[in-house]
């Protein structure tokens, strides 16, 4: 398995780029991802969307519902993709240190 | 010695093999003796082999079907016409398991099965999509699809499968959340909770989601990223279900809630046991029917499947547009003639469609309230796929070839159409034509059908009229029993 080192930590990877580990993660780690995903700059409303999916995951162990997402953050889904250009699963879970979402997503 | 020297180099050429999509444990050497292995345990263990003897002696390669395969449209390549794509295993059928073959091995020194064809199946046999268009146009009866399926089921016991099929089903029938998206029962359920309230805010009405009930008419199986993905499918099946009267009598299993079946694109095990999770779901919660949501892989495997794998008593499985168009023609739910504006078009899922099964069915809903209806042309039963079948849609290293070549005549007929909102009953296509409507910058949003139904859905108003029917209920009850001492 490929490694990646982010904000000065190893983590091992999956092909594309979503870190095998979780509890690892931490800003730093989100803000080393987010240029992959053609996120140049991590603002407040990023990690407002980051925070959310990250504190669902650790609390649930998946992502929440997209409506969901939106409804918490007051973000509509033209916003999530305006802020992250691969989209919330790819995306936005990604920078959260999410896995790679399974079956049909 | 010479050869012990000259072997290595050989293994080293066929190091480093390529694949066209991610595999967990790339097999590097041996694989035409594995395949051949496998292959020969089927012959012995399946009914293929009858099938197989009969494919091999009718098959003309007349091409019939190229005009039928949307892939061979796109690339104009004769290696993608579905016959070409068959022979390639009949012919190994031929040569080494029939007399025929062993003779040309012998006499025309014909060497079998060599590493070349076995890049080329792994290759060609998942640039078909599955849809068995072609099914419909061989004239000697060869159904393509199941050589496909055959085929890949052999290259999945030597572990040639792409990743994200085999992840997916090892968390689903291995994994602790027993599902392929990985949700765990308290995740779908907070989720559940969540679309309560949303239907709540939208309709006043206290619509659920039941978990666990027993007893019930209908166990719900959808697929299961709907819970991620697709909110207004799913509160469109509670509202129907609640409309129709059926609140009380249908359940979520919180142990197995997954209606996807990916083994239906690649492997029969895997396909049996994936039913027969659903059929012990059902059994254990004392359910009567399985009931599978907006889905074509997930309704045509339990439908065609559930006899097969269910030793016990007969569970029947119902989709849930059958259920819907059964509470319409029943007069149990009701939908507003004037809350779709839009100019809507229906995709045909191909794995309901194909075999005539659910054709009919969605197109009564649609016209019973859409006004704007248009179809595409090919449809029914003849449709042409949405590009992302047979797993693929799962597949994202795959991407280019399903929005360029597989998803391609799919993306013109939708734009032909010029349809606002385009309907597809499936978690499957919905997400390749999703991606197919961005890619080709199509001006049409993709939904399921229980989601316009949601939008049309007429229910009662609930707060303020039962409250006055309660208040009426007690003056009357006041008056006959002749007392005031009620509040």
């Amino acid at each position: 398995m490929a490694q990646i080192e982010l904000a000065g930590k190893m983590f091992d990877i999956d092909e594309d780029g979503f870190i095998q580990d979780a509890s690892d993660w931490d800003e730093n780690v989100g803000a080393a991802i987010a240029p992959t995903e053609g996120v140049t700059e991590m603002t407040e409303e990023h990690w407002k969307v980051v925070n959310y999916i990250r504190d669902y995951y650790l609390e649930f162990g998946v992502a929440p519902m997209v409506r969901k997402l939106c409804k918490s953050t007051g973000f509509d889904m033209k916003k999530i993709y305006e802020l992250f250009p691969s989209g919330p699963a790819k995306g936005a879970c990604k920078i959260a240190g999410l896995p790679k979402p399974t079956g049909c997503v | 010695m010479g050869s012990a020297v000259a072997a290595p180099s050989v293994n080293q050429e066929t190091k480093k093999k390529k694949y066209p999509y991610y595999i967990e444990k790339p097999l590097e050497e041996g694989r035409v003796q594995k395949f051949l292995e496998i292959f020969a345990a089927f012959l012995r263990h399946s009914n293929y082999k009858p099938l197989l003897e009969i494919y091999s002696r009718a098959s003309t390669k007349c091409s019939r079907c190229a005009n039928t395969c949307q892939i061979y449209q796109a690339t104009g390549d004769p290696k993608d016409i579905p016959c070409y794509r068959s022979n390639i295993l009949l012919d190994i059928y031929r040569r080494h398991f029939t007399i025929g073959g062993w003779l040309r091995g012998r006499i025309l020194g014909d060497p079998g099965l060599q590493e070349e064809t076995i890049d080329e199946m792994l290759d060609t046999f998942y640039h078909c999509t599955g849809c068995r268009r072609c099914s419909l146009e061989c004239p000697m009866g060869i159904d393509h699809g199941l050589m496909m399926r055959l085929t890949r089921n052999i290259l999945s016991e030597m572990d040639i499968i792409p990743k994200a099929l085999l992840v997916s089903v090892r968390e689903q029938l291995e994994g602790k959340t027993a599902n392929t998206s990985a949700i765990p029962a308290p995740a779908m359920m907070d989720t559940c909770e969540f679309l309560e309230e949303e239907l709540e805010e939208l309709t006043g009405h206290p619509i659920k989601f039941p978990i666990d009930q027993e007893n019930v008419e209908y166990v719900f199986f959808p697929a299961v990223s709907d819970y991620l993905l697709e909110p207004d499918t799913l509160m469109g099946n509670a509202a129907v279900l609640y409309a129709a009267g059926d609140q009380d009598n249908w359940t979520i299993g919180s142990q197995y809630f997954d209606g996807i079946n990916y083994g239906l694109f690649y492997n029969d095990a895997i396909l049996g046991r994936i039913v027969e999770k659903e059929i012990a779901e059902t059994r254990r919660l004392k359910g009567k029917k399985i009931l599978i949501g907006e889905c074509g892989h997930a309704s045509r495997s339990a439908k065609a499947f559930a006899p097969t794998f269910n030793d016990g008593e007969e569970i029947p499985v119902i989709s849930i547009q059958e259920y819907t168009l059964n509470a319409i023609e029943q007069g149990k739910i009701e939908l507003d003639p004037d809350a779709i504006g839009e100019t809507v078009t229906y995709h045909d899922p191909c794995n309901i469609a194909r075999s005539g099964w659910l054709v009919e069915q969605p197109r009564k809903i649609l016209k019973s309230f859409v006004k704007n209806f248009v179809e595409m042309e090919p449809h029914g039963k003849a449709n042409y796929c949405c590009g992302g079948g047979g797993g693929t849609v799962s597949v994202d290293e795959v991407y280019d070839y399903r929005m360029k070549v597989s998803g391609k005549i799919k993306a013109d007929q939708i734009r032909a159409t010029g349809a606002e909102i385009v309907v597809a009953p499936c978690a499957n296509c919905k997400k390749q034509l999703k991606e197919l409507v961005e890619f080709y910058k199509i001006p049409a949003t993709v939904v399921g059908l229980h989601d316009l139904i949601l939008r049309a859905l007429r229910l009662p108003p609930i707060d303020k009229s039962s409250e006055e029917n309660n208040e009426q209920k007690s003056q009357e009850e006041q008056i006959l029993e002749g007392s005031g001492t009620h509040a």
